[in-house]
């Protein structure tokens, strides 16, 4: 096997039939340019059906070519379909780079085909560089609960794979090209073989609390908290400044706020206007998720991570802060 | 009845003068906190004006000034207290140590700490360690401050093996009602020389002096310990058990005691399930939680063994093994949030804190239930059952609160009288503060109770320090 | 009766761990082991499902000599046998590599009906490895499973937490599984397993006695990723810390600053 036999990067268009999932355009987003300096062609791949208005987005994110896949197998996602047709695509085109989106279901089936393909996989990168003199992908992604940031790389084998968690880039399409290669493809997967098949849905019911994804203020509670009896008061914050709370991965590991309101890389990807945390540390995989325009942080440890990741720092007790802001929100007539 | 000046403009540029402008509040500016402790129950008191303190000359300075102007001083450190013992009764000033947080100094040849009293349980404890060492009092309320455990003699979980806060103060730095400075105590563990005013001062909740430094005896870290979870079908026979783990002579570090009830809270609170509430298909009624240490894993398992023998013959429905530092954790997380998880669920919340005799736990917490059923007032506890100490409270989501202490108040007398009546005490490790006094008058007799409050007078002659507390009638009447 | 397998893992505290700033390394010495807190869930699944329906749990880990530790845990609570594949050609192994070795000596121990695997480790935390052992078992895979409902005729119905709902599915035996950690919640052992654990025999392999195994595909040489380098996160430059002495006059000022900005 040679690494010059394999060219161009692939993203994995995730969609339900209606839409496609948002984090395969961000993906094709962020491949566009490094497919500029590798000088690779970008091709989204899409099994199923996906509605033309759809398709059309995906164009938009700068692409070269689509693989659509057709055949059996594809009403609904199931590992065996899905691993075994980009198997059966990645060996017959030899793609450098296969990218899916980090999702629950991605982050099944991806692992499985490239097992099958006998390559390198990789998961969680948060940046993604070229290097030239070995013509590999480096995969940058926080290690160690956040305290390394750790460069990974597939050095022998192609294609390289790698799941993105949702949110880690920005959808910030570069345009459609004028020719956009389009190569159909029929795999079919015989529906009796799929050995775990799909029995029903059921969506969970809407609490609007839980939704903090699209929040336009976030009071983020982090490790520093006591216990959950001193939670309140940032319930109260949040709603004088008609915002949600969220919360790190010590605060669900402890069992006090639900993994829905986990905010990060493993959790949710936040955009928010104001975003305010108190008694978060800062570890990588934490900021990572937090994209806002102004950034508050109360910690006790002037040393704390967040203070650089933040726009206005109070070194100080979280609750004695919180409690002022209250205080002083309610003297301004807030309620 | 002792009388009191206000904090006028003068006193009150006095007293910024010492702090400075950002330590002093007055009016407004004070945390509504500080007119309570944790037991709001017990009626919110405003003071005059508080400061933050952080040296002892300050604290000196500070009560130079209150006691030419006869103004009430009343400490406060973290707040956490549960009989109102922080409270501002008479208004004046609330003189908190919060800031007062430093670990000074460890004296590794002698196992000694000199600390600020404001340094919190739960950061000497995590400190120690680092040094090798661990601070033996364990209290279930990690955020008080050190100095709020000694002025109340806290116990906590481990004092069936190491004892209560009392034994590892070896010596005080205080202030006197009229400012002057003085020392208690020396870093040494014997002294036959006098009386101890150094125990005096310990559990005197501020009434008798600020203590404004301390040093602290520690003990090397025990090399290795495990907790053993032993349910029971009903509270009796675990209650048994308990003296019969005292006689084997496990080294057990502390003996704690958990109903159904309390357990299903702290699972629902903390969604931490580590109890279970059934055990091989039979309800669990009560647990206990025995932790005991030993010098290395084969001496722990023959500790184990044993309490495995006599957990059989006891009737234990099983016993359950906390061996991972995962388990520990996620049992003593459990163990500690016993009060928040009650707190969680109800809005009116008393308590009690009393000790009695270790064979007599049943037959109180069984009369505790019925006062209860009778008064209509729901009752949770948990305990230390190693010594005795038992922490009960009265709690209701649905009555007016008049009508609460109205109930309450009928079962706590019924209660410490039947305390009494077992030869148990008030209060074992939350104290007295205004909440529990007339109790203590009860339980110990007018004799007692009157030397008591001589000896207030021969400190603070004119009642400033924390007036209305302990034994200090003088806002009576 | 039903043949289980649980892939269980020994990691070290990570919250312990740390790097030399002076090589760059990982500092972990002396920083105490426990066992991934997500494996715990699963084999509770596995023991549930033993309970139920009958069956017998093997354990198994990759890792050195002082992982059996880890093992006897799980034997503690539910486990019933325990193999450790150990040896230093193992070593430095990514998931292509340790899937592989672990299915090699899971074929030693027979065929199973299902596997059990934490969701990810808490220290590499890539959450590949049940995927790609599903494959080399050449098993059905549920991932983020939240209750099994049926197992029966050889086939597992089950239901999965997805990102906006719950997703029942069938699969067919052999089956690997992966849990959420909130419906299987870990017990703790009962002394007599407690102290049985202790004194457990527990097969060990080696790279000399797995039958078949290809010594390119495991360690270092079967491994399809490296890591050429890691360094601490860059940090932007700090933010604007509001000094004013006093938490209420920094709020005061905290909050000045956000209304210029019309943020709140």
């Amino acid at each position: 096997m040679q690494k010059s036999d394999y060219r161009n990067m692939w993203v994995y268009i995730e969609h339900d039939g209606v839409t496609a999932a948002p984090v395969g355009l961000e993906l094709c987003c962020e491949l566009r340019k490094l497919c500029d300096t590798t000088g690779d062609r970008l091709y989204a791949v899409i099994l199923g059906e996906l509605p033309a208005a759809e398709v059309e987005k995906v164009k938009a994110c700068g692409i070269d070519g689509i693989i659509y896949v057709s055949g059996t197998g594809y009403e609904y996602f199931n590992t065996d379909a899905y691993a075994n047709a980009f198997t059966v695509l990645s060996r017959k085109y030899l793609p450098s780079a296969i990218f899916v989106g980090g999702t629950i279901n991605g982050r099944d089936f991806a692992p499985r085909f490239a097992v099958q393909l006998e390559t390198g996989c990789t998961s969680d990168a948060m940046q993604l560089e070229y290097d030239p003199a070995t013509g590999d992908i480096q995969f940058i992604e926080p290690a160690v609960g956040g305290k390394i940031m750790a460069v990974i790389t597939v050095p022998v084998l192609r294609p390289q794979v790698g799941t993105i968690r949702p949110g880690t880039f920005k959808y910030a399409p570069a345009g459609k090209k004028e020719e956009i290669e389009e190569i159909r493809e029929e795999i079919s997967f015989d529906p009796e073989a799929i050995r775990c098949r799909h029995i029903d849905f059921i969506p969970d019911e809407v609490d609007p609390e839980m939704d903090i994804a699209n929040a336009d203020c976030i009071i983020c509670v982090g490790n520093g908290l006591k216990d959950a009896e001193h939670l309140e008061r940032y319930r109260t914050l949040a709603r004088l400044l008609g915002g949600k709370i969220g919360c790190t991965r010590p605060l669900y590991d402890r069992g006090i706020l639900p993994y829905k309101l986990q905010i990060g890389q493993s959790g949710v990807m936040v955009k928010t206007k104001l975003y305010l945390s108190f008694g978060v540390s800062g570890a990588v995989n934490h900021t990572a998720g937090v994209d806002t325009d102004v950034f508050v942080a109360v910690d006790k440890n002037p040393d704390a991570q967040i203070f650089n990741y933040c726009d206005y720092g109070i070194v100080g007790d979280m609750d004695e802060v919180c409690d002022e802001m209250i205080d002083q929100l309610r003297a301004a007539g807030r309620a | 009845m002792a009388t009191y000046n206000r904090i006028t403009p003068e006193i009150a540029q006095q007293l910024r003068a010492v702090v400075g402008e950002r330590r002093f509040f007055a009016g407004e500016d004070i945390d509504p906190n500080y007119s309570h402790d944790e037991m709001p129950i017990y009626g919110k008191y405003m003071p005059d004006a508080a400061v933050d303190v952080e040296t002892t000359e300050e604290v000196s300075e500070i009560m130079k000034i209150c006691s030419a102007n006869k103004i009430p001083v009343t400490c406060r450190g973290a707040g956490t207290g549960l009989v109102g013992g922080c409270v501002p009764l008479a208004g004046g000033l609330v003189l908190c140590t919060r800031r007062m947080n430093r670990i000074l100094e460890y004296d590794m040849d002698n196992l000694v700490v000199r600390i600020q009293p404001g340094v919190l349980l739960k950061d000497l404890a995590a400190d120690a360690l680092t040094h090798g060492l661990m601070y033996p009092p364990d209290p279930g309320e990690k955020t008080a401050t050190v100095g709020g455990n000694i002025s109340t003699n806290a116990g906590g979980m481990r004092a069936v093996k190491y004892g209560v806060t009392r034994d590892y103060v070896l010596a005080l730095t205080v202030v006197l009602a009229d400012g002057r400075i003085i020392e208690l105590g020396k870093s040494v563990c014997k002294t036959s020389s006098g009386y101890s005013l150094l125990h005096l001062m310990i559990g005197s909740e501020g009434t008798l002096g600020i203590i404004t430094e301390m040093t602290m005896k520690l003990i090397p870290n025990p090399v290795c310990d495990i907790s053993c979870l032993v349910p029971f079908r009903d509270v009796e026979s675990c209650i048994h058990f308990v003296p019969k783990i005292k006689m084997a002579n496990l080294d057990r570090q502390s003996i704690e005691f958990m109903d159904a009830d309390i357990v299903t809270s702290s699972a629902a609170f903390t969604g931490n399930p580590i109890f279970p509430e059934t055990v091989n298909n039979e309800d669990v009624g009560a647990s206990v939680l025995v932790t005991f240490v030993g010098s290395d894993e084969d001496e722990l398992d023959q500790k184990l063994i044993r309490l495995g023998k006599i957990a059989e013959e006891a009737g234990a429905l099983d016993v359950l093994v906390v061996a991972t530092t995962a388990t520990k954790k996620a049992a003593w997380s459990a163990r500690s949030s016993f009060l928040t998880a009650i707190e969680a669920d109800t809005k009116l919340i008393d308590e009690m804190d009393v000790v009695v005799p270790v064979d007599k736990i049943p037959a109180f917490l069984i009369y505790i239930r019925r006062l209860g059923e009778e008064g209509g007032i729901r009752i949770r506890n948990f305990g230390h059952a190693g010594d005795g100490n038992l922490h009960i409270y009265c709690c209701s989501n649905d009555l007016e609160e008049e009508e609460f202490k109205k109930r309450v108040k009928i079962i706590m007398d019924k209660a410490y009288a039947k305390c009494a009546e077992l030869e148990g005490q008030v209060s074992g490790e939350h104290s007295i503060g205004h909440a529990k006094m007339v109790y203590l008058k009860e339980s110990v007799g007018e004799d007692v109770f009157r030397l008591m409050g001589e000896i207030k007078k021969v400190f603070d002659p004119d009642h400033i320090l924390n007036p209305g507390k302990v034994c200090d009638e003088s806002l009576a009447g | 009766m039903l043949n289980i397998l649980v892939c269980v893992k020994q990691i070290p505290d990570i919250d312990l761990v740390r790097m030399d700033p002076e090589t760059g390394n990982l500092v972990r010495a002396g920083v105490p082991t426990l066992t991934n807190p997500l494996d715990l869930n699963a084999l509770e699944a596995a023991v549930q499902v033993k309970e139920k329906y009958g069956g017998e749990i093997t354990l198994i880990t990759m890792g050195p000599p002082m992982a059996e530790s880890t093992l006897r845990e799980c034997l503690s609570v539910g486990g019933d046998k325990a193999v450790l594949i150990s040896g230093r050609p193992f070593g430095g192994a990514d998931t292509l590599s340790t899937s592989y070795s672990i299915v090699k000596a899971a074929d030693m121990e027979g065929q199973f009906d299902l596997i059990f695997c934490g969701k990810e480790s808490q220290d590499g935390a890539t959450g590949q490895m049940a995927s790609q052992l599903a494959e080399r078992f050449d098993a059905s895979q549920i991932s983020c499973c939240c209750s099994i409902d049926e197992i029966a005729d050889g086939k597992i119905r089950a239901t999965r937490t997805l990102e906006s709902g719950k997703e029942i599915v069938e699969a067919t035996l052999p089956c690997l599984i992966t849990v959420e950690k909130d419906n299987f919640y870990g017990r703790l052992p009962n002394l007599k397993a407690y102290l049985a654990s202790k004194k457990a025999e527990i097969t060990t392999y080696t790279e000399n006695n797995i039958d078949g195994l290809d010594p390119e595909k495991i360690g270092v040489p079967g491994s399809g990723t490296i890591v050429p380098k890691i360094y601490p996160p860059e940090l932007p430059e700090p933010g604007q810390i509001i000094r004013t002495g006093s938490p209420k006059t920094d709020v005061d000022e905290l909050l000045k600053l956000l209304a210029e900005k019309d943020a709140i």
